[in-house]
């Protein structure tokens, strides 16, 4: 596997939170590579690190030692500046409760990325037309978050996360907040992405939802214990 | 990008209307105080700008040190103008004198003017008023000529043409117009009307143009340029060496002059010399009244930090979302500066609005004319917006720096609460408006307490029921017959006792040069003088310390005796001052040789500013300024009505104009009432916008404590003691705020009380009632809130969370 291939590559990465007393330790020591085009699964039980190991992946958080590379460059060294710099050229984020902007219309909240990336108002208004139809929620670009229904509001932030066409989404328990139907929409969704070329990283405790990936990484008390291949999803995309 | 802030700002407003209510209509409050404020404090700076060679006046004041003890005048001798010219820097210079209040008889119609001025004829070369008729360097160079003010020429005349050649009787001449100019305005020379000063040169006593003690012109000099003050100084030093103290010194007299320089811009605010033209402005008001504005400000900003850090947990995960798509700190902090900024803004419109509607009540207050199309300058909006920017930035960069620290990591997880901003640093703020407002209120009361004290301070003569007639000056004849119309109202029963005097209290005094009996040998002192009528100190209800009052039938009292009181008798060092001998200088009479016949308790002749004063009561029935009246309170309009009939067949020449006593007397407070008030409305601006904040903020706490106090309810608690619980921590705040206060506020109103040699004592209860009312205040605002939370259906409250 060349270095080249890999979007995220991290050594010995670890987390450790601590307060007047006590010292917890998240992540003790993650090796974890994950390559172009893949779709990761990250699973395990509550309090394991899941969140923190996404966190870190996503730049919002720094290790407290180890190594992680992003596109081959050394992102634990970074300044916050430059991290940020990085993320909103290079990430999308799911979130299981949404985050939309409640004082932001559908379309406003999907355009934000777009703003901050400073693209012109037209080529604005083209990609999140885009975006809005690819997930299906054009007809309901005006409408406030709290007019939408759960599973059109995490379709909303799907358009955002993929609206300035990052290289990697991170997906933190998707479908969390939805019934099954909506959730299945959410999987989809995320699988055409992966399938269009976009890395995803999804941290999930649904077994179901764990099934889109082609890899599934278990975590327990800040350690990868198992790195499973996904032989169906192998399967149907080599048929 | 800026659109989807300006969205965002103006969604949030809309969506949080008591929070933007609260924040809008406190910093309203305090831009709109801000700009009456502005008005007041440009408008006492800019006095004499508007005369275009401001910067090359100066008025020659003067010092007189007799005796040990120091004068200072603003009035110079007449021959102080012709040394000036002599003056190598003077381009110009020109003297002014005060008259009397002057009536007009004009078409059959009786007027009265007050603001009447002599000038000479360099005036105009000066003072480049804008004549809009009459030539300026002729107008007023020979006696009996008048140049009329545009206002006074439309008055008499209808215009400036019609006034023009036209001759104006006086109280003693008649006057031809030789000009009219328009008055400038914002000016210590508050004239209406210029006479000729020739008019009254021929007047002058015998030697008088050599007379350097004859104080009685302003002496104001043009410099060729406006770097001249400090060489125009070393020649008034000069003068003053070489000839104005050889000349006292060879009139054996015993004081030593010097001359000081006065730049006219300066004059507004120098309250050092006596007997200006006008009243002076007070520089503490122009400074506190600054102050004021900043603190009005700091709180209406206060309330912003404070409610927008509060509310901050609803804003975390908008601040942390746009940190995932890829904002930086600087965009956040951008964002939140420009909302407050925009606040700011619309709070700045609202102000405008506010200004219009409280412009007329301002005016009133100050005694100003400032119009309602004031901000329609560029200068005023370019402050303005500076103003709206500066609060902005300083209300906005707190909440600003604060939100934009979230991490987003931290504020977008569904299961954590972020951070409220530091509850610290809100409890602080809540402690340092409460603290300014508080040393508001203390000095409120203060100020209310001393005036209280002022007016009804034993000021050794009753100031009550005495009704003051104007005695019109210069009808020498009406004067003599004064016994006439005193005879008449003491036939009715409810006019006790009638004097006729020169002097009375509230008015200054004259100083005059006496020699008092000192260990057998006569010495020169200086003494203010009281021109008065043998029945002077009864009708003003002063007593006798020793001694006896002036006596009609005692021919010998009216040139031989004097009543002085007993401030003078410790002055002069005289244990027994009955019997002492002194002689009394004046022109008219020449040296005449007295003795003290009585010495009168000490009354105060000014304001309670200063202490009783030596004062000598000379017995001059000839020359009445005033009919003084003693009437009973019953049937007060009647006696009026009776005096004025009575003086109606005395004098009908003149309309009766009259005063009561009292309230002449407590004019010389008016500064004071008027500090009163505004310090009144001022602090009750800063209470208000304080409890508007910690409205907000009562709202908020309960709205945070909510399943606490449904936990409680379910508990047991009772809605009393749970209204105790939110509010006792506001409390709190109150009194560590009163703690802080008190010593401000007592050293702030020491340092104001020094002003009056009778004051009050800053006691306990002042600064109990204080923090009493500012307590009570402040819990009945919280308790509203606190109750609400309290009543609460305990079910929801916890559901809630």
């Amino acid at each position: 596997m060349s270095k080249e291939e890999l979007v995220i590559d991290t050594q010995n990465l670890q987390k450790k939170y601590v307060t007047d007393t006590v010292e917890t330790t998240a992540l003790a020591g993650v090796d974890l590579k994950i390559k172009r085009g893949e779709f990761v699964a990250i699973m395990g039980p509550s309090g394991c690190g899941k969140s923190t190991l996404l966190n870190i992946l996503g730049m919002l958080d720094s290790p407290s030692s180890g190594s992680f590379l992003f596109l081959g460059q050394e992102v634990a060294s970074m300044s916050e500046r430059q991290r940020a710099k990085l993320r909103k050229h290079n990430l999308g984020f799911v979130f299981q409760s949404f985050n939309l902007i409640d004082e932001l219309t559908v379309e406003e909240n999907i355009a934000l990325p777009l703003a901050y990336l400073g693209f012109s108002k037209s080529e604005t208004e083209k990609r999140t037309l885009q975006a809005m139809e690819r997930m299906g929620i054009a007809h309901r670009r005006n409408h406030f978050p709290q007019q939408l229904s759960g599973g059109q509001q995490q379709r909303a932030a799907i358009a955002r996360a993929v609206v300035a066409e990052p290289a990697l989404i991170l997906a933190d328990e998707p479908t969390g907040n939805l019934d099954s139907v909506h959730g299945r929409e959410v999987m989809q969704l995320l699988s055409e992405l992966n399938e269009a070329g976009t890395t995803v990283v999804m941290v999930t405790h649904s077994p179901t939802d764990a099934e889109y990936a082609h890899r599934v990484v278990n975590l327990f008390d800040g350690q990868i214990v198992t790195e499973n291949l996904n032989i169906k999803r192998h399967a149907a995309e080599l048929l | 990008m800026l659109q989807s802030y300006f969205k965002i700002a103006i969604r949030n407003l809309l969506r949080n209307k008591v929070y933007t209510a609260i924040n809008i209509t406190g910093l309203a409050i305090g831009v709109a105080a801000c700009m009456l404020i502005f008005l007041y404090v440009k408008d006492e700076l800019s006095y004499e700008s508007n005369f275009s060679k401001a910067d090359r006046i100066v008025r020659v004041a003067g010092n007189i040190v007799f005796d040990g003890h120091k004068d200072a005048f603003a009035v110079t001798a007449p021959p102080m103008l012709s040394a000036v010219r002599e003056f190598a820097n003077v381009a110009h210079a020109t003297q002014l004198a005060n008259t009397d209040k002057q009536t007009i008889w004009h078409k059959g119609q009786v007027f009265t003017e007050e603001n009447l001025l002599f000038a000479d004829s360099a005036f105009f070369s000066v003072f480049d008023y804008e004549l809009l008729a009459g030539p300026p360097a002729t107008a007023l160079d020979a006696p009996r000529k008048i140049v009329l003010t545009e206002k006074l020429a439309q008055k008499y005349f209808g215009s400036v043409e019609a006034a023009m050649g036209q001759t104006l009787k006086l109280s003693r001449d008649s006057y031809v117009i030789t000009g009219v100019y328009r008055d400038k305005g914002h000016s210590h020379i508050a004239a209406s009307g210029l006479l000729s000063l020739a008019t009254i040169e021929p007047n002058l006593p015998e030697g008088a143009q050599d007379q350097w003690f004859n104080l009685n012109r302003y002496t104001y000099a043009l410099l060729t340029s406006n770097n001249q003050l400090a060489a125009f100084q070393d020649q008034l030093n000069v003068l003053a060496a070489n000839k104005v103290n050889p000349w006292i010194k060879s009139n054996k007299i015993n004081a030593v002059a010097s001359f000081i320089a006065q730049p006219l811009k300066d004059i507004h605010f120098d309250t050092r010399f006596e007997h200006d033209l006008t009243p002076q402005g007070n520089i503490s008001y122009v400074y506190i009244f600054g102050a004021v504005a900043v603190f009005l400000l700091l709180i209406a900003s206060i309330n912003y930090m404070n409610l927008a850090t509060a509310r901050s947990a609803k804003r975390a995960k908008e601040v942390g979302l746009r940190k995932v798509v890829g904002a930086d700190r600087g965009q956040i902090i951008c964002q939140f500066l420009g909302e407050s900024v925009l606040l700011t803004f619309i709070a700045m419109m609202l102000a405008l609005a506010l200004v219009q509607i409280f412009i007329p009540s301002f005016n009133l207050l100050t005694d100003k004319q400032f119009s309602s199309d004031f901000f329609l300058n560029r200068e005023f909006m370019a402050a303005l917006l500076a103003i709206v920017l500066l609060i902005g930035v300083v209300a906005g960069s707190y909440p600003a720096f604060f939100l934009s620290s979230f991490k987003p990591a931290d504020v977008l997880k569904s299961d954590k609460q972020p951070r409220s901003g530091s509850a610290t640093m809100r409890k602080a703020l809540v402690i340092l408006q409460f603290s300014i407002s508080l040393i508001m209120i203390i000095g409120t009361i203060v100020v209310f307490t001393q005036m209280r004290f002022l007016k009804n301070a034993d000021l050794g003569f009753a100031k009550e029921q005495i009704m003051v007639v104007d005695i019109p000056v210069g009808d020498t004849t009406l004067i003599n017959r004064l016994s006439v119309i005193n005879q008449k109202l003491l036939q009715n029963p409810s006019i006790s006792n009638v004097s006729n005097s020169y002097s009375i209290p509230g008015q200054p005094l004259s100083r005059a040069l006496i020699l008092a009996e000192q260990n057998g040998k006569m010495e020169e002192k200086t003494i203010d003088v009281m021109f008065v009528d043998y029945d002077f100190i009864p009708v003003m209800g002063i007593e006798m310390a020793a001694g006896r009052n002036y006596n009609r039938n005692m021919h010998t009292d009216l040139n031989g005796g004097v009543i002085i009181n007993e401030a003078a008798a410790r002055w002069l060092g005289w244990k027994d001052p009955i019997g002492k001998k002194v002689v009394l200088s004046t022109s008219a009479l020449g040296d005449s040789q007295a003795k003290v016949l009585g010495v009168v308790k000490d009354f105060n002749v000014s304001s309670l500013h200063a202490e009783v004063q030596p004062v000598l009561l000379q017995l001059t029935p000839q020359s009445a300024g005033y009919l003084l009246a003693r009437i009973s309170p019953e049937n007060q309009p009647a006696t009026i009505q009776f005096v004025e009939e009575q003086w109606s067949q005395f004098d009908p020449k003149h309309p009766m104009e009259y005063f009561f006593m009292d309230e002449f007397f407590d004019r010389q407070y008016r500064a004071e009432e008027k500090m009163l008030t505004v310090f009144g409305y001022f602090s009750g601006l800063t209470i208000l916008i304080a409890c508007l904040g910690l409205f907000g903020l009562a709202a908020f706490t309960a709205e945070q404590r909510t399943k606490e106090i449904g936990i409680r309810k379910v508990l047991g608690s009772s809605t009393g003691s749970i209204v105790l619980l939110l509010s006792k921590d506001f409390a709190l705040l109150v009194l560590v705020a009163v703690v802080l206060a008190s010593p401000i506020a007592w050293y702030g109103m020491s340092h104001w009380l020094q002003d009056y040699a009778y004051r009050i004592n800053l006691s306990w209860w002042i600064f109990a009632l204080a923090a009493l009312l500012a307590l009570l205040i402040a819990m009945a605002t919280v308790s509203f809130q606190a109750l609400k939370a309290a009543m609460l259906d305990p079910v929801k409250a916890i559901r809630a969370q």
